[in-house]
């Protein structure tokens, strides 16, 4: 059965650029620019999508990071630098985004380490970054200003902003010319709210990615889903405020009831399973960045991508 | 028995051992301010205790208190029990004030024609060659002085036995009351002699807060007398549920006997004031909402306050004024405005009336605000409602130094946007005690026209301003310092605050919202917007719009038809023709329940943000935000 698939769309989504390489000011080997599109992925009539961009997650400081991880990477994860280089080589990632969890130690002070973390992961790798900064608002302004210095000229994208607390972030971001990450709780207006409030202290539009929030398969990505879907048809209806790509980091699929208490023998491929499964929906629903923790997710996501109507290349390669 | 002195008035009262002291406060005649109705969650009944042994749970309401008042004997009077003797002494703050309570309606002239009419008759006595009975003679001398066709008009039995005393006793002069009832014509009264002159209506708001009385001399057509007071069924609980919950504890005989006591107190004051008797009203009319009416008429209303929110009635119902205790002529008779639901009651049809969008072809919005709002779209041929609770907080509940409408209440602000300073009044231009509903909207307004605020409300701590500070809880801007105040203390709103009002007014905003989908109305279709209720009289329409609290329409399209209910009220009172039209008025509204309504929650959220998260629905407030932060910038 032939359905229209036109839909009469007039809006398109903005883009954003990942990294910049040194012809840009920076030192990445590799750029992205995401976004672009102006209709749905993966739709037999249309024009190839661009392949998502699967973002491998580290960290700084491992103590709550899931053990099925820290078993598969063993002794990398105490060593974000050459986390980031493996995960460059070996897991093929196409992004790094490095989770300054160190900063989430209780009464936390040093900022400077903050600097030498983002520089060393900076240096070991040539794709772009996104670093996500603290949890704690009394520190945030001191530990993005450092992460946006730290990275200067390197387009990162910082997390993550919230209604709640988006100034210090954004100051980091427009001073030293980063993106920025920003979520919101599964709703569209929420969203939109967050999108407004950015603009208007000076955050252009090219300079934001729309994290909706995603809960993993089975535990409310339904809701996710069903909000990234609105949020994309508005943006193609030509809401400029939501016109932006999306980032999805459903993290809790290693922390969920079916994973958990899997079998110990094949807990590893339980919990790829679910971050694969949770990453190709998210995929559907129009995500342009997807971000998984286990390396092996990585292989099977790109598999599925290239199965899926997209292009060959990962977005559009700078 | 212990006996409870209460000061400064030195009233006594005996009370047994365990009593609440807020119970023998009420018993002494205190009009104690119980937003909750006595549950220990409002903390506005606060007392010290002076002297004397209770028993209060400090640890437990310490969020009320601060540690000085603690010691100084502070507690709730809900909470706390008498053991012994006590002295307790009551503060000014946590009495009931005399309140702004709205009496005035619209200025409209109402065509005179009221349904209860005096006819003076001289009979001739009958005689051998005339012998036809009593009740005709009377009727038929009735119709030839221009009252109805006698064959209409029935009287009662009651009267039929006094008939043929009166007409021999008063040699054959008398004055008939004839009321138009839903029946026909009935006879009311008989009394000898010629008191044709002496004829009076009352219509009253009868509110969950406040109760207005308006006096009309019926044959001149003048309102002679207005009075208002508190409904006294406030010491059962402020808001209706506590009062439904209080009927189902104790019988719902107390709230009937208040009910009708507040509308008697209110009802002598204006015939006093008139210098008339009671006995000369023959016709109350009462609006009010599904729940007072019901407890009005002593019908149980506790299956409105739970699914699926079903009334008993919702016709608009007669009765005999006697049989509920009405303080007017014993045969006169009472009216009820129908309902549309338990959430639309007497007073929205009221409303209707009075700003007459039931008889024009141009789409209206109106809306009442009080405790709870209701919304209502539509024309002369159809019309949308809905009802929801927009929260405490534009009454001043859930907001730090919020209050009602009393003296000493900031009504008005505005703020320098380059120094963040505030200019405010006060009602009765006193010392500021706190801030009532429209200083909180003029607030929110003004805060965000001078960005000390985001669109979600959040104060930008980034500003370095004395009046911008950041306590323990909650960053806070500071509208008056101490030294101005009443109160001793920096009346202050907080983001939390902030957040508590956008809430109610995205509640507001989004069922305007949900009713227009409904109809299929844009907000550019909307040729007036009416505020019933007595915060839409004070409050600032531009600063409504620009807060998000109305949809944007031309400002001068936006009206204030003061106290609706009184008005409507009136009108049904002295026109024949409008009463005709509520029972039809009220089955032409279609209930929209916003709890059943899937949308809801999306126009809620998209409408907590200032003024709304579709600028486009704001096209002019947007204009001015976005020179306000250029300016700023």
């Amino acid at each position: 059965m032939a359905y229209d698939l036109s839909f009469g769309w007039t809006g398109t989504i903005g883009d954003v650029t990942l990294g910049a390489t040194k012809a840009d000011g920076g030192t990445r080997s590799t750029s992205y620019r995401i976004g672009g599109g102006t209709t749905i992925p993966f739709l037999e009539e249309t024009a190839p999508s661009p392949t998502p961009l699967i973002a491998f997650e580290i960290c700084d400081n491992p103590v709550l990071w899931s053990p099925i991880i820290k078993d598969y990477c063993g002794d990398l994860v105490n060593n974000p630098a050459e986390w980031a280089k493996t995960a460059t080589n070996d897991y093929k990632a196409d992004l790094i985004r490095l989770h300054l969890t160190s900063t989430r130690a209780r009464n936390f002070t040093d900022i400077g380490s903050v600097g030498t973390v983002v520089e060393s992961v900076l240096s070991a790798t040539g794709l772009p970054l996104i670093i996500e900064g603290s949890n704690e608002p009394k520190i945030d302004s001191e530990v993005f200003l450092k992460c946006g210095e730290a990275g200067q000229g390197e387009r990162l994208l910082l997390g993550t902003a919230e209604a709640g607390r988006y100034r210090s972030i954004a100051a980091a971001a427009l001073a030293f010319n980063h993106s920025i990450i920003a979520q919101s709780p599964i709703d569209i207006n929420l969203a939109k709210q967050l999108n407004i409030l950015l603009r208007e202290i000076g955050v252009p539009r090219d300079h934001i990615v729309i994290d909706p929030y995603t809960g993993s398969l089975g535990y409310g990505f339904e809701y996710s889903y069903s909000a990234m879907e609105r949020i994309r048809f508005s943006a193609l209806k030509g809401d400029t405020d939501l016109a932006m790509p999306m980032i999805c980091s459903a993290a809790d699929t290693l922390t969920i009831k079916e994973v958990r208490e899997a079998d110990p023998a094949s807990i590893g491929d339980v919990a790829v399973a679910w971050e694969f499964y949770t990453g190709i929906a998210a995929a559907a629903a129009g995500a342009e960045i997807i971000c998984i923790r286990h390396p092996k997710t990585i292989g099977l996501l790109r598999e599925a991508f290239a199965d899926m109507k997209t292009h060959p290349d990962a977005a559009e390669v700078q | 028995m212990r006996t409870v002195t209460f000061i400064p008035s030195y009233r006594k009262i005996d009370v047994e051992r365990g009593t609440t002291v807020l119970d023998a406060a009420q018993r002494a005649g205190l009009n104690m301010n119980v937003v909750c109705g006595g549950q220990g969650k409002c903390g506005k009944c606060v007392v010290y205790i002076q002297s004397g042994r209770t028993e209060f749970d400090q640890q437990k309401y310490n969020r009320f208190f601060s540690d000085a008042e603690l010691a100084k004997g502070a507690c709730l009077a809900c909470e706390t029990f008498v053991q012994g003797d006590l002295q307790v002494m009551v503060p000014d703050s946590t009495l009931i004030q005399e309140q702004k309570i709205l009496i005035d309606g619209l200025d409209n002239e109402i065509d005179f024609h009221p349904s209860v009419r005096k006819y003076y008759v001289e009979l001739h006595p009958p005689s051998l060659s005339d012998p036809s009975p009593d009740l005709s003679r009377l009727l038929w001398g009735i119709q030839k002085n221009g009252g109805p066709v006698a064959e209409k008009m029935y009287a009662p039995i009651e009267m039929l036995r006094e008939i043929p005393s009166i007409l021999r006793h008063s040699d054959w002069k008398v004055t008939a009351t004839i009321g138009l009832v839903p029946g026909g014509y009935r006879l009311l009264d008989l009394q000898e002699n010629d008191t044709s002159s002496r004829i009076y209506g009352a219509a009253v708001d009868l509110g969950s807060t406040t109760v207005v009385v308006y006096l009309w001399d019926l044959v001149s057509g003048k309102v002679v007398g207005v009075a208002s007071n508190y409904n006294k069924q406030i010491s059962c609980g402020e808001d209706i549920l506590a009062r439904v919950n209080f009927a189902r504890r104790n019988g719902l005989t107390r709230l009937q006997a208040l009910a009708t006591e507040s509308i008697n107190s209110a009802i002598t004051s204006a015939c006093n004031t008139a210098g008339i008797d009671r006995d000369d009203i023959y016709e109350v009319i009462v609006a009010g909402n599904t729940v007072m009416t019901h407890m009005l008429l002593g019908i149980d209303p506790a299956y409105m306050i739970a699914e699926p929110y079903v009334p008993v009635v919702r016709r608009a119902l007669s009765a005999t004024s006697s049989r509920i205790g009405i303080a007017c002529n014993p045969n006169g008779g009472l009216l009820t405005f129908p309902a549309v639901s338990d959430f639309i009651g007497g007073d929205i049809i009221a409303d209707i009336l009075a700003c007459g969008m039931g008889e024009r072809e141009e789409i209206s919005l109106l809306i009442d605000i009080g405790t709870n709002f209701e919304v209502v779209l539509g024309n002369n041929e159809w019309m949308f409602s809905c009802a929801g609770a927009a929260g405490p907080a534009l009454e001043g509940g859930e907001v730090l130094f919020g209050m009602r409408a009393n003296p000493g209440a900031i009504e008005k602000i505005t703020i320098d946007p380059a120094t963040l300073t505030p200019k405010f009044s006060t009602i009765n231009n006193l010392k500021p005690k706190g801030i009532c509903g429209s200083g909180l909207i003029d607030l929110l307004a003004e805060l965000l026209v001078a960005c000390v605020i985001d669109r979600t409300g959040r104060i930008n701590t980034d500003i370095r301003n004395p009046r911008l500070r950041k306590t323990n809880h909650f960053p806070e801007y500071v509208v008056a310092w101490a030294k101005e105040t009443d109160i001793g203390k920096d009346i202050v709103i907080t983001e939390n605050d902030i957040k508590n009002l956008i809430m109610s007014k995205a509640s507001i905003h989004a069922a305007c919202v949900t009713l227009m989908k409904q109809a299929g109305v844009s907000h550019r279709e909307i040729a007036t917007i009416y505020f019933a209720g007595a915060f839409g009289n004070y409050i600032d329409k531009k600063n409504a719009t620009t807060v998000g609290l109305i949809p944007e329409i031309e400002i001068n399209q936006i009206k204030n038809i003061g106290n609706g209910a009184i008005t409507g009220a009136n009108i049904a009172l002295i026109n024949r023709r409008a009463r005709k039209t509520l029972d039809s008025i009220a089955h032409k509204i279609a209930y929209i329940e916003l709890n059943a309504e899937n949308s809801f929650m999306d126009e809620y959220t998209s409408s907590t943000f200032l003024p709304h998260t579709d600028l486009g629905l704001f096209p002019n407030v947007q204009k001015m935000l976005e020179t306000c932060r250029i300016r700023k910038e």
